[in-house]
């Protein structure tokens, strides 16, 4: 074939493409089933009913998703329908309020608020908020912060005040609550989770 | 004029008025940075980073549509099918686009339910706009492949270049039904959401800026149809394969299997190297006419695009782009950093040199030169590096303190904001960005005044 | 990987495919023009890239499979200007001889 006929560089574009394509069709397929809800990485919604932990393990080189003894979040057991109901609310308040065009959820959105991917985790709950909104658990801190941050701000940099009622509140922390239960490959590293009770 | 061409000068005005949009926004999503406060729960810094990204998504696709109904009739030497449905559009989409910013201005959020969703604010990056407005959008872009496909049909030609468009247009608005779904799990919505915007930005538009390229070149420098066809289908050939598995590098942390690291991270890794020969062949072109050319704007807005594409892609890309460094680099500042210069070297750069050529045949100047484009050409340059600079300043001390030392936490975030290399470059990107301002409107006004010509000075390239 | 090693990588990593830009454009530049001293230049370029991949394989945290990756990208860097220069000099003095 001679390499100067584009008829060559034609031919070598169009199977370069196809076969491209089928490999990314089979690896989509794969990766699927692994991200899911149920899947590998990606926990049923009723995990919020148990303790969450980030722990590194050596095997994979990177931090992972512990799923530990039962905690129900607002101190009540749901059900997967009842779950399902919570993040689909929760997702749809993070959509509504365009929170990834300020913060990032698994590194993705926009840089100007902190990642939310292990934020039910974050130390600043426990360490902060609950101090200041005066609530005893992590779950009610974030609901109150959630509703009013404007009257909670840690720096300079506060967050907006997004009409969030009460059930779109808890919804969300639901929400986050279950995202930090999916296997990110180690995203964030070296998450500190000082103070992670309550 | 082709009455297509006439369409295309609307879509030309259309896009440079939003590119001014984009700007406006892009200069206060950086000053909340330096002053927190600043119309605090009046106007919020997503507010305005959505329509800073909005307007560069649609800006650029606008400059897309006029560069190809500027060509279509000649390439396909008859007027393009559909016309009056065309115009129709054009008003639509400027419609849909005025009607959305409307409501991203003065309603802004919605409650989490459908209705939302419908009419407010879908808060999906990038795609932000209601579902009405995306169907909208959706419209435009089938008359647009109705009129490119129609064409080619009546006229009972096809060239290559055309081949290529056309075929393309099949992945680029088909990606773009992903702008409708609201899916519950975080980590399904990302993996879909990455095939439109990855598909688009790193695939479809790196072909659909090929062929407009190729145009461009075959118009500016007198390049043989042979030589721009043999290019297009050795740049298809290697941007898709590379890119169509380089989706991967942004598989690494949404939840999805391990493998991915290496898969994206190895094709990712290949990206650059069509780029640099890219450059190889972008110096070959300036040896070859010496520099001489009929439009010297868009001669040297094609060059820039070749080197700065492959410095904003290429190099930046490959910096973060490893799975080791893009745990510690991802979701910063770095990240922006990348993605002003990629699509500023990828894009930006090629839509300007078409609209400089749109310039030169309306103006039916012999030779368009003059002082006033190389004062946009330095501005926005140096403009947009000073940004980059400022940018990537600020995201190397964010992955340094926030997440290598600090692990991502809320205290780590506010700890690497505060600090004076993160601040530092936040002022210099400020800076930097009403220097790119000031080329924008230096840039408006030479494509709107009078045009220059200069002396002929020796041969010139002859239209191919 | 350390908080050092993550920008010493990175900005290594950078100038390693900036030293192959370099290489390419003052290859083309010295071929165009017909500047040996620019082909020189390009040349040192392409060292510089070669010794920064070899200060990556040695020296950064990197997997192997990725340092790997690096050394052969050096050497398609190397082959890529010259081996595009040649094409595009022949196909445009076949397509375009009375340039």
């Amino acid at each position: 074939m001679d390499i100067q006929d584009p008829s060559f560089w034609r031919a070598g574009a169009i199977s370069t493409t196809l076969v491209m394509l089928v490999v990314l069709a089979f690896l989509s397929i794969d990766s699927m089933q692994v991200i899911s809800v149920g899947g590998r990485n990606v926990p049923k919604y009723d995990v919020i009913n148990q303790q969450i932990g980030y722990e590194y393990n050596w095997s994979r080189h990177a931090a992972v998703p512990v799923i530990g003894a039962a905690e129900p979040l607002f101190g009540k057991t749901v059900t997967e329908a009842e779950a399902t109901d919570l993040m689909r609310t929760g997702k749809l308040v993070i959509q509504s309020r365009a929170c990834m065009d300020c913060h990032t959820i698994f590194g993705n959105g926009a840089y100007y608020g902190p990642d939310l991917t292990k934020s039910w985790l974050d130390p600043a709950w426990p360490q902060i908020w609950m101090p200041m909104t005066g609530k005893t658990t992590r779950e009610d801190a974030m609901v109150e912060f959630l509703m009013h941050p404007d009257k909670y701000p840690t720096w300079t940099r506060a967050m907006p005040n997004l009409q969030l009622t009460q059930d779109e509140a808890r919804a969300t922390v639901a929400y986050l609550k279950w995202l930090s239960a999916v296997d990110t490959n180690g995203f964030p590293a070296n998450f500190s989770q000082a103070g992670k009770q309550p | 004029m082709y009455r297509s061409q006439k369409l295309s000068l609307r879509y030309y005005t259309a896009a440079v008025t939003l590119f001014g949009v984009m700007i406006l926004f892009g200069l206060l999503s950086a000053l909340y940075y330096l002053y927190p406060s600043l119309l605090f729960n009046i106007f919020n810094f997503n507010m305005s980073k959505i329509l800073h990204i909005d307007t560069l998504v649609i800006w650029l696709l606008m400059g897309f549509l006029g560069a190809v109904y500027w060509y279509l009739p000649k390439e396909l030497g008859r007027e393009v099918e559909g016309m009056w449905l065309a115009e129709l559009t054009f008003w639509v989409f400027c419609a849909v686009v005025a009607v959305v910013a409307i409501v991203f201005l003065f309603v802004q959020y919605g409650g989490a339910n459908e209705f939302s969703m419908w009419f407010i604010n879908q808060g999906r990056k990038y795609v932000e706009a209601p579902r009405w407005a995306s169907i909208g959008i959706v419209a435009v872009m089938l008359v647009f492949a109705y009129n490119v496909i129609a064409t080619c049909i009546k006229a009972r030609k096809m060239t290559g270049i055309m081949w290529v468009l056309v075929l393309d247009l099949i992945p680029l608005v088909a990606v773009y039904l992903d702008a409708f779904p609201a899916v519950t799990n975080m980590s399904v919505d990302l993996y879909w959401w990455w095939w439109l915007v990855h598909m688009w930005v790193e695939s479809t538009w790196e072909v659909l800026i090929g062929c407009v390229m190729a145009l461009v070149l075959m118009d500016v420098m007198g390049t043989s149809r042979r030589i721009v066809e043999t290019w297009l289908y050795i740049e298809v050939m290697l941007v898709l394969g590379a890119g169509i598995l380089g989706l991967g590098h942004h598989y690494f942390w949404i939840g999805t299997p391990q493998y991915w690291l290496s898969i994206g991270g190895f094709f990712s890794a290949l990206e650059p190297l069509p780029l640099l020969g890219m450059v190889v062949h972008a110096i070959y072109d300036a040896g070859t006419h010496r520099l001489k050319t009929r439009n010297q704007p868009a001669y040297y807005w094609i060059t820039t695009e070749a080197l700065l594409n492959f410095i904003g892609a290429g190099i930046w890309g490959f910096m973060m782009t490893l799975p080791q460094i893009n745990l510690l680099s991802h979701g910063t500042q770095w990240t922006v950093s990348h993605g002003h210069f990629a699509f500023y070297g990828a894009y930006v750069c090629g839509i300007i040199a078409v609209l400089y050529v749109a310039k030169q045949q309306t103006s039916g100047v012999d030779v368009l030169g003059g002082r006033a484009w190389k004062w946009g050409f330095g501005l926005l340059n140096f403009g947009m590096v000073g940004m980059v600079m400022g940018l990537l300043l600020a995201g190397m001390a964010q992955a340094f303190y926030g997440r290598a030392i600090g692990g991502s936490t809320l205290m780590a975030f506010t700890t690497a904001s505060e600090n004076p290399w993160f601040v530092s470059g936040m002022w210099a990107r400020m800076f930097f960005g009403v220097m790119f301002a000031a080329g924008y409107v230096v840039l408006a006004y030479d494509l709107l005044s009078s045009p220059k010509r200069v002396p002929a000075a020796g041969a010139l390239p002859e239209p191919a | 990987m350390t908080p050092s090693a993550l920008l010493e990588t990175a900005a290594l990593l950078g100038l390693f495919v900036l030293a192959s830009g370099g290489y390419g454009s003052l290859y083309s530049a010295g071929r165009i023009w017909s500047r040996p001293a620019l082909i020189r230049a390009g040349g040192v370029c392409w060292a510089l890239a070669f010794a920064l991949a070899l200060v990556i394989a040695i020296h950064t945290p990197l997997d192997p499979g990725w340092k790997l990756l690096i050394l052969a990208s050096a050497v398609v860097y190397l082959v890529i200007p010259p081996m595009t220069w040649r094409y595009l000099d022949r196909m445009h003095h076949e397509q375009e001889p009375h340039r």
